[in-house]
């Protein structure tokens, strides 16, 4: 036992979040959340939630916000109600991270190339608009890269915004 | 009671003793070029290296940001978070067992961070001796792969016919009268030289891990691609037509150009198998539907155009996407169409979109998929030099732009059909479209949510309209495109369609 205890670390060493103040410092922010409109283009709403300071602690906040669905009337929830948000990280160079999970998206989810795009790419507007240093989104499904989400839109490279897919009033 | 509670606590703090316990100390870089030291620490099953140390070790820089760190080694930009095992580099994904720690605010990565980085960087290999603490940086090496040589001749096409043992990295070098097939493994090859009877080749070289084939006139040209299953490489050699008069310049790394205009149509039914696609309020499939439509467009294609057309899949088969392109690269397709149905929250949603490529998506990814299956085509011998890269580049833009005029006319002829009203042609990073050496778009005839259209993608007469719109469309492409490239029209051949099988291999010698 003595020497077990003895080999416990005996440097600093902690989990590593880049700026542990910054992430537990909670404050109400307005964010924007992008769903589909009965246009079939991505609109936006605005809602205030507690939002840690730092972007890399607000980012995953943010998409679980998004995946509770549109509180606006006509707005459109994407993707499916079972997605769960595993994690989300934010890199230097504005790559975010994304992993997903949830049952529909593990066992094969059946959808449309259109339901398909505008779901993946409500998460880049949502992501993107809300972080300045945000440029684009690398989706993982369960801690794994993933060919795609539902068999149309490839997740082999990061996804960049596409202003096409947003109501010219809401870019 | 008491004596057993403390002896509990006991063994909980020794589990998590266990958990917590870190050891650090001095390891071993060792690479070609020599021995450094570096800090090493291990927790929870997992070995942590020094980040800093190993970086200026392999003669790079690292760069803290409030986001993570940023690593510049050669030419190459990698970048990891704190709490994120995943990085990334030049836009690919470096996985990590675990998330990087950081000790006495600098941060270590599992090792397993610096073996990602250079195998997707350089052609070193990184591997962690735990036993004598050397982090060992050594070229890739590669197991012997056993090679078989068949030569065939198929209806005036000389064919090479290379069997693996097991798949292998190549490259396709040409110079005047002769092309070497040059394999980054170790080969164990069938026989040193050999004389072949055939119009094209004249003898067969192994040498190291080369083969090099001597051919009979020196404007013959080859085109090469693989199959699986076994892995194989297969050379067709021909001889080069003369240029056609206003003909659009050899796209690099493409189909050969001495065949000009559209003869091959690769048609690609949406889905497959256990992957049904969207699926309508009264469970029409798309994947069901998407074959029925697609069996009697290829009929149609094939009596109108005169156009050899191969369907990706003719059965309820699952077919992966990459092997859907792969297929009309083999085929050396001059148009590939992927046939869906559509599917939107909305219930509403109606009408036929179409989409292309979008640029973002089509650069890298493209261009590694169509040089390992285009290699012979490429203008210039190597691989890595910027000139091929610029003609990449331009090959890809010349491959959008007519896949927009051809997505164009299919949006078109198909709205003037349904009489919907247009939902425009769109581009996005479809999966299925990426890598493809030819124009290229994907069809969504309808809206298979919606339940009017799903009743109507059931009907024959509104599946017969989608195929004569989708015929008319390819028809006005092909007309367009071959008035542009100055072609004299043929005289229709006789139709043909075909599976998914492979091209034909012919018989072993």
């Amino acid at each position: 036992m003595v020497a077990i205890l003895a080999i416990v670390a005996c440097k600093k060493q902690s989990t590593a979040t880049a700026n542990v103040n910054a992430a537990n410092k909670v404050a109400v922010r307005p964010v924007r959340l992008f769903y589909e409109s009965p246009q079939m283009v991505l609109v936006s709403e605005t809602r205030n939630i507690a939002l840690p300071e730092s972007p890399a602690a607000a980012i995953p906040v943010v998409i679980r916000e998004l995946m509770k669905g549109p509180a606006s009337a006509g707005a459109m929830r994407l993707f499916p109600a079972d997605t769960v948000v595993r994690s989300a990280y934010l890199l230097p160079g504005g790559t975010v991270i994304v992993d997903l999970g949830g049952s529909t998206l593990t066992q094969g989810w059946g959808t449309g190339s259109h339901h398909e795009l505008m779901a993946a790419y409500s998460l880049v507007e949502t992501v993107t608009a809300n972080f300045a240093d945000a440029r684009r989104v690398r989706f993982v499904v369960n801690g794994a890269p993933a060919e795609t989400l539902a068999g149309h839109v490839s997740l082999a490279k990061s996804l960049s915004p596409i202003p096409q897919l947003v109501d010219p009033r809401f870019r | 009671m008491k004596r057993l509670l403390s002896l509990g606590a006991v063994l909980v703090l020794a589990l998590a003793s266990i958990v917590l316990a870190q050891t650090s100390g001095q390891a071993t870089l060792r690479s070609p070029a020599g021995d450094r030291p570096f800090t090493y620490v291990q927790q929870s099953g997992q070995t942590y290296v020094s980040t800093n140390e190993v970086v200026a070790a392999l003669g790079g820089t690292i760069t803290p940001d409030s986001n993570g760190y940023k690593i510049t080694i050669s030419n190459a930009v990698a970048a990891f978070g704190p709490d994120s095992r995943f990085g990334v580099v030049r836009d690919d994904l470096i996985e990590m067992p675990v998330p990087p720690i950081t000790i006495e605010g600098a941060p270590y990565v599992p090792w397993q961070f610096f073996q990602g980085l250079l195998a997707k960087t350089s052609d070193l290999d990184v591997t962690w001796d735990a036993a004598n603490h050397v982090l060992l940086i050594r070229p890739r090496t590669h197991d012997v792969v056993g090679v078989q040589a068949s030569v065939a001749n198929v209806q005036g096409i000389s064919k090479i016919v290379l069997t693996l043992s097991a798949p292998a990295e190549y490259t396709i070098l040409k110079e005047q009268g002769a092309y070497t097939v040059r394999f980054k493994s170790p080969i164990q090859a069938p026989f040193a030289e050999q004389a072949v009877e055939d119009p094209s080749i004249a003898k067969l070289t192994f040498a190291g891990s080369d083969l090099r084939i001597q051919l009979t006139a020196p404007d013959i040209v080859a085109d090469a691609y693989k199959l699986d299953n076994p892995p194989r490489i297969v050379l067709d050699f021909r001889k080069a037509a003369a240029p056609v008069p206003g003909q659009l310049p050899a796209l690099p790394g493409a189909r050969p150009q001495e065949l000009p205009g559209i003869r091959t149509i690769v048609i690609d039914p949406g889905h497959g198998g256990k992957e049904v696609g969207a699926v309508g309020p009264d469970g029409l499939m798309e994947k069901d539907i998407t074959l029925a439509l697609c069996r009697k467009l290829a009929a149609a294609l094939a009596g109108k155009t005169g156009a050899r057309v191969v369907l990706t899949r003719d059965d309820d088969v699952l077919v992966s996407l990459d092997q859907r392109t792969a297929l009309a690269n083999q085929y050396k397709a001059d148009l590939f169409l992927s046939v869906h149905m559509n599917s939107a929250v909305g219930k509403v949603a109606k009408g036929s979109e179409t989409y292309f490529l979008s640029l973002e998506a089509s650069d890298e990814l493209a261009r590694k998929a169509a040089e390992t299956e285009n290699a012979v085509s490429a203008p210039v011998a190597d691989p890595t030099s910027d000139l091929k890269l610029i003609l990449w580049d331009l090959a890809q833009q010349t491959y959008l732009d007519e896949s927009s005029r051809f997505a164009q006319a299919i949006q078109e002829e198909m709205n003037a059909a349904s009489g919907v009203a247009n939902r425009g042609v769109k581009q996005a990073p479809f999966k299925v479209l990426v890598g493809a050496t030819m124009p290229a778009a994907l069809v969504e005839v309808g809206f298979i949510s919606n339940p009017e259209e799903e009743a109507k993608l059931q009907s024959d007469d509104f599946q017969n309209l989608m195929v004569d719109a989708l015929t008319r469309a390819v028809q006005r492409y092909k007309t367009d495109y071959e008035t542009r490239i100055g072609m004299v029209r043929p005289a229709p051949a006789a139709p043909a369609t075909a599976t998914a099988a492979p091209p034909a291999t012919g018989t072993v010698q």
